[in-house]
């Protein structure tokens, strides 16, 4: 029974830290969404239930619901979509030197941080007059495109940035999901006489079933969590808020304008959404892909 | 055979077209970085610089606190790695191979806090931080991340496949519980502590929002947060934007490219994103 205090030696302090700056923080993020609170003021009110009254008639948190599902209901289909592609393309070579290649250059997007590469894209990439894809535009004889001025198009140069950004983890976690699957899976569905098409809906996606579960889950989660390209792209918010989402919002009412109790409400708000999809996440995984 | 060869080149021909379209960015920000803004301005369409200048790099170097930031970001990162790799490896162990009160309610109150977004912890770390006098301080980048959940859980999956018998033999041997861990625990976690490392280090390598919210001084900053701060300031000098860009983000690529296959490995052995 000597152990025990060794056991406790360390877990004391690991559990005294996560109580100051991670479980106190939680419940103290919570709370606040109560206040009126301004660090700027003698006095914070508790108001109760105000400052999430206050949400349904605020058209920017509107905007920034709708825009931060949408913008996860496309990346996420289309990352999930497109690398899970690029994924069996890769593994269709049998060649390792070729296959690590390409897997390299997909990942290399992911090693920058973030935020510099927003500030690439959205200085020298994606500006009107001497953007790349504007120069290129114009050779080809077609009219230049305002990528992050337009109300139109923000969100959709924001996703489109996100997924060069973002997809090469969501390829290497494919690709070895693929090298997983046995191969004499393929050999008999092969003398069956089933088709590379058939062969990748039936036996391929089922078998991936765990790891596309894992890698649906955890690209939801972290996108709804996306900050630096939304804070780069779109510039106050973007023309009439369209590059609004829940995550700026939160970092500018309570950093920008000190409103950091309605700031609180939001970030609650989006945990709750965080928390509901990946619940239900949860159930379907269960029901859909025990094989 | 004829039909397999086919659609062997069309993906080939594919996959290299859309690797291109990948590096492209890469190859624009460089190339911009030795242009003259003028040039960048005006004479935009040349894919190469027509008069190669290292203004912008000068610019960077001379006139902003770049070595600050460089070693700001090596300092929070490096320190943010070695303290989470201890911490991870020995709870994960004791949570793996030792009996004791509350082990499982301990254990899921640390797991639970990887699955809650950290924008609900952001408004009150920054009150305490505060509180404690440690805002436009690099400890506000360090105090606060000792514990790493997905770090322990990682150490505790790891220590798990360790047969038990090894440790009881150790024991009986005299060993003190310190010295197995160090000894014995620690070698076997190795390849754990490997991807771990590449992972936390990038993590707070390219952090964007905690420097935001805890640092103010220039000096202080570390360098994304310097880099948005360098671009919003300098908005009209493209070069110089772009050869800040460059510097960081070029040495996190050529590491990244030295050590890719165990990049690789990490995130397919561990899955994070």
């Amino acid at each position: 029974m000597k152990y025990k205090k060794f056991v406790w030696i360390i877990l004391i302090p690991v559990f005294i830290h996560m109580s100051v700056f991670i479980i106190g923080p939680i419940f103290a993020g919570v709370g606040i969404s109560f206040f009126d609170y301004n660090p700027l003021n003698a006095h914070q009110n508790f108001i109760g239930m105000q400052n999430y009254v206050r949400l349904l008639s605020d058209n920017v948190f509107i905007k920034a619901v709708t825009n931060t599902l949408f913008f996860v209901a496309v990346t996420v289909t289309l990352n999930v979509t497109i690398s899970l592609g690029i994924a069996s393309l890769i593994n269709s070579f049998r060649s390792n030197k070729v296959r690590s290649l390409f897997r390299m250059i997909f990942f290399l997007p992911c090693v920058a941080p973030l935020v510099a590469s927003s500030v690439v894209w959205s200085k020298s990439i994606l500006t009107t007059t001497n953007g790349l894809v504007n120069i290129v535009l114009r050779q080809l004889g077609f009219a230049g495109v305002n990528w992050l001025g337009d109300p139109n198009i923000l969100m959709w140069s924001i996703i489109v940035f996100t997924l060069w950004a973002d997809i090469g983890y969501n390829i290497i976690l494919f690709t070895a999901g693929l090298d997983g699957i046995p191969a004499d899976i393929y050999e008999a569905s092969d003398i069956d006489g089933a088709s590379k098409w058939q062969q990748f809906i039936h036996v391929t996606v089922p078998l991936l079933g765990r790891t596309f579960a894992f890698v649906l889950v955890m690209t939801l989660i972290s996108h709804f969590q996306m900050f630096a390209q939304f804070a780069v792209m779109a510039v106050k918010n973007g023309p009439l808020n369209s590059g609004v989402v829940l995550t700026s919002q939160i970092y500018r009412t309570a950093f920008e304008y000190k409103d950091m109790g309605y700031a609180s409400a939001i970030s609650v708000v989006l945990f709750l959404i965080i928390l509901v999809v990946s619940m239900v996440q949860q159930k379907l995984n269960k029901v859909e892909w025990e094989y | 055979m004829r039909k397999m060869k086919w659609s062997k080149i069309l993906i080939i021909i594919f996959l290299v077209t859309l690797a291109i379209i990948f590096v492209v960015p890469y190859f624009w920000m460089i190339s911009n970085s030795f242009k003259s803004t003028q040039e960048i301005m005006t004479d935009p369409q040349h894919l190469l610089p027509v008069n190669p200048t290292l203004r912008g790099y000068q610019k960077v170097l001379t006139e902003s606190p770049f070595f600050y930031w460089l070693r700001n970001s090596l300092f929070i990162t490096i320190t943010n790695t070695v303290i989470i790799l201890a911490v991870s490896s020995i709870v994960g162990y004791i949570f793996s191979k030792f009996k004791f009160r509350f082990k499982k309610t301990l254990l899921f109150i640390i797991l639970a806090t990887m699955m809650i977004p950290s924008q609900i912890t952001m408004i009150p770390s920054f009150l305490l931080i505060n509180k404690l006098g440690l805002y436009n301080n690099v400890g506000a980048l360090i105090y606060p991340s000792f514990v790493n959940a997905f770090g322990i859980y990682l150490c505790k999956q790891f220590c798990d496949e360790i047969p038990n018998s090894l440790i009881e033999s150790a024991r009986i041997d005299g060993a003190k519980e310190f010295y197995i861990f160090r000894k014995i625990i620690l070698p076997i976690l190795k390849p754990a502590l490997g991807a771990l490392a590449i992972f936390t280090f990038l993590n707070y390598w390219n952090d964007y929002l905690n420097p935001l919210i805890m640092l103010n001084d220039i000096k202080k900053m570390t360098l994304p947060l310097a880099l948005s701060f360098f671009a919003s300031q300098h908005a009209a000098d493209l070069s110089a934007t772009m050869a800040a860009a460059a510097l960081i983000m070029i040495p996190v690529t050529i590491v990244f490219m030295m050590f890719q296959k165990y990049f690789i490995k990490g995130i397919t052995m561990t899955g994070i994103k």
